[in-house]
């Protein structure tokens, strides 16, 4: 039933240099690098409307023949159902592991991500609000960040973070860190030899992490106490991307100019 | 949340004693379960924990380092996926909500917080339900239910296959992750709702209902004073453990029969000064569980 992957796949997200925000660029950053895993070619483009053309809302989201799938764990079981799967190799107790660790990370990575980007004042003021409304004209901009960040508060709030301190999401932050980097041990990949969606997801938040450049560095400080999720990270950039200079979709930083800290 | 703490201590032999209080206002911050010791009060079920931890109480202790970080993914998943299934079981669903969780509820807490309380957390729930999982495609709240139901008809099939046929889910002894099964799985498994697609799910995997039945007769079997057995030995092979553990249940008994026929009335016994604060709902259906 596996129509061949076309040639012209897209993958949307917002804009790279201005526009796109810490989780936004976690999640697209997984989506590629699964993506490559897999061996599939993929086209970035950049939209500063990708959000809304999403049909979940939700960035990244990739455009396939006459298909639209967002989100990661729906891409992996679309690009299941066209024959390509790298966790086909795991047996059922080990596929068990893999989908705890994935609610593991989007758990905890992904919400302290948030936090840290809408309900942390002086990050909200100086990084968040001018890039979320940037291609837009004033006072649009205002307008729809101010909405966004009322929605993510909203949600903080039904699952009980709103109350914590931004030590505490650190501290949470560094637990889930902890827990990854027991769990990597000293094998190359989470379940050795080869590189499932675990692997990329694990990769896109941790990568944008160090990379980022946000008011302060204690995210990424939390991620560099562990040296083997660093090596992680550089493994993968290496074998993945390497050879996409130009695409340079690993080496994205959020405030400057600046290349990829790995390098 | 409750019966996963209670499980929790009796795992580590944390002497506690459960307070039923009758009245969720009286709780700090209207939260429960509320754990208070000497002055410090903590209101969070994973911070309760990591209280407990600290103060030794660690039934954690013989794991490795994979698997304490194992136990903290499968948590996460419990909460992520498990969760709004439950909750929506129990207090979304208007048959089930309207026959179980409110008569229990309302008779538990003095009357005019007994009409405000329960819809004030159906309501909770089913934002958080909303919030959490409800976004585009899914645009109906029938669409989101059944999409819910579906995840956690997935994740039970998956905390089975990891189970497989050991007695706890890192072999012998049970650890958080155990406590924390157990705490999502009672409910649903005891519980006699009108409306039990989750239940029926459930009972079709007999090794989670026989780890449910194993801990709870093995540790809630003396659930009606709320006392627990007094420590436990962490560094003992399993054997031993077991034989003690069988000693030290008898023991209890023992003195509970003495303490009966002393006095007419159960007097209040401080074990230490940790008492455990649950909410009403707790008690009742455990009382209703004990074999």
């Amino acid at each position: 039933a596996a129509e061949p992957w076309p040639e012209n796949a897209a993958l949307y997200q917002q804009l790279k240099e201005e526009q796109i925000l810490l989780s936004d660029n976690a999640s697209s950053l997984a989506v590629q690098a699964f993506l490559q895993m897999c061996n599939l070619p993929i086209r970035v483009v950049c939209r500063a409307n990708a959000e809304y053309m999403s049909p979940s809302g939700k960035v990244p989201f990739i455009h396939v023949g006459n298909q639209v799938v967002s989100e990661l764990g729906p891409i992996v079981q679309f690009v299941k159902a066209k024959g390509h799967s790298l966790s086909d190799g795991l047996d059922e107790v080990q596929k068990a592991e893999m989908k705890a660790y994935m609610e593991l990370v989007n758990n905890m990575l992904l919400t302290a991500e948030l936090y840290l980007q809408w309900c942390d004042d002086v990050t909200v003021e100086e990084i968040t609000h001018p890039r979320y409304g940037s291609p837009y004209p004033w006072p649009l901009n205002r307008i729809l960040s101010y909405q966004k960040q009322w929605e993510v508060r909203r949600k903080m709030k039904a699952i009980g973070w709103a109350g914590k301190t931004l030590a505490q999401v650190l501290e949470d932050v560094d637990q889930c860190c902890q827990a990854l980097s027991q769990r990597l041990g000293t094998q190359p990949y989470f379940f050795n030899k080869q590189p499932t969606e675990l692997d990329a997801l694990v990769f896109g938040h941790l990568f944008t992490i160090l990379t980022t450049q946000l008011t302060t560095d204690e995210l990424s400080e939390k991620v560099k106490n562990y040296s083997n999720l660093t090596a992680f990270c550089r493994r993968i950039e290496q074998q993945y991307f390497e050879g996409h200079d130009k695409d340079s979709s690993a080496t994205v930083t959020a405030q400057s100019a600046k290349r990829s800290l790995l390098r | 949340p409750q019966s996963l703490l209670q499980a929790y201590a009796k795992f580590s032999g944390a002497p506690l004693t459960v307070n039923t209080i009758n009245s969720s206002w009286r709780a700090p911050k209207g939260d429960v379960p509320v754990l208070i010791s000497k002055d410090i009060v903590i209101s969070q079920p994973a911070r309760i924990l990591n209280f407990l931890r600290k103060q030794k109480y660690n039934a954690d202790y013989e794991l490795s380092a994979k698997q304490g970080a194992d136990t903290l993914a499968y948590i996460a998943l419990l909460e992520e996926i498990l969760l709004p299934a439950l909750l929506h079981t129990f207090w979304v669903e208007a048959e089930n909500y309207c026959s179980v969780t409110k008569p229990w509820f309302a008779s538990r807490i003095p009357f005019p917080l007994s009409l405000y309380l329960p819809g004030k957390m159906s309501r909770e729930a089913l934002n958080r339900i909303l919030l959490t999982r409800g976004g585009p495609p899914l645009y109906s709240l029938t669409e989101v239910e059944a999409q819910i139901y579906r995840d956690a008809k997935e994740c039970l099939n998956l905390l089975s296959k990891r189970l497989g046929t050991s007695q706890f889910f890192f072999g012998d002894t049970p650890t958080t992750l155990d406590a924390f099964v157990f705490g999502f799985l009672a409910p649903i498994y005891k519980v006699c709702f009108p409306r039990v697609q989750l239940q029926e799910h459930l009972k079709q995997l007999p090794n989670l209902c026989r780890f449910c039945d194993d801990v709870l007769t093995c540790y809630f079997r003396l659930t009606v004073s709320g006392h627990s057995p007094a420590g436990q030995d962490t560094a003992d092979a399993n054997l031993q453990k077991l034989t003690q553990l069988v000693n030290k249940e008898s023991n209890l008994i023992e003195k509970m029969d003495d303490n009966l026929r002393k006095s007419p009335q159960h007097p209040p016994r401080k074990l230490t000064t940790l008492k455990l604060a649950a909410g009403g709902e707790e008690s009742s259906p455990l009382n209703r569980l004990s074999p």
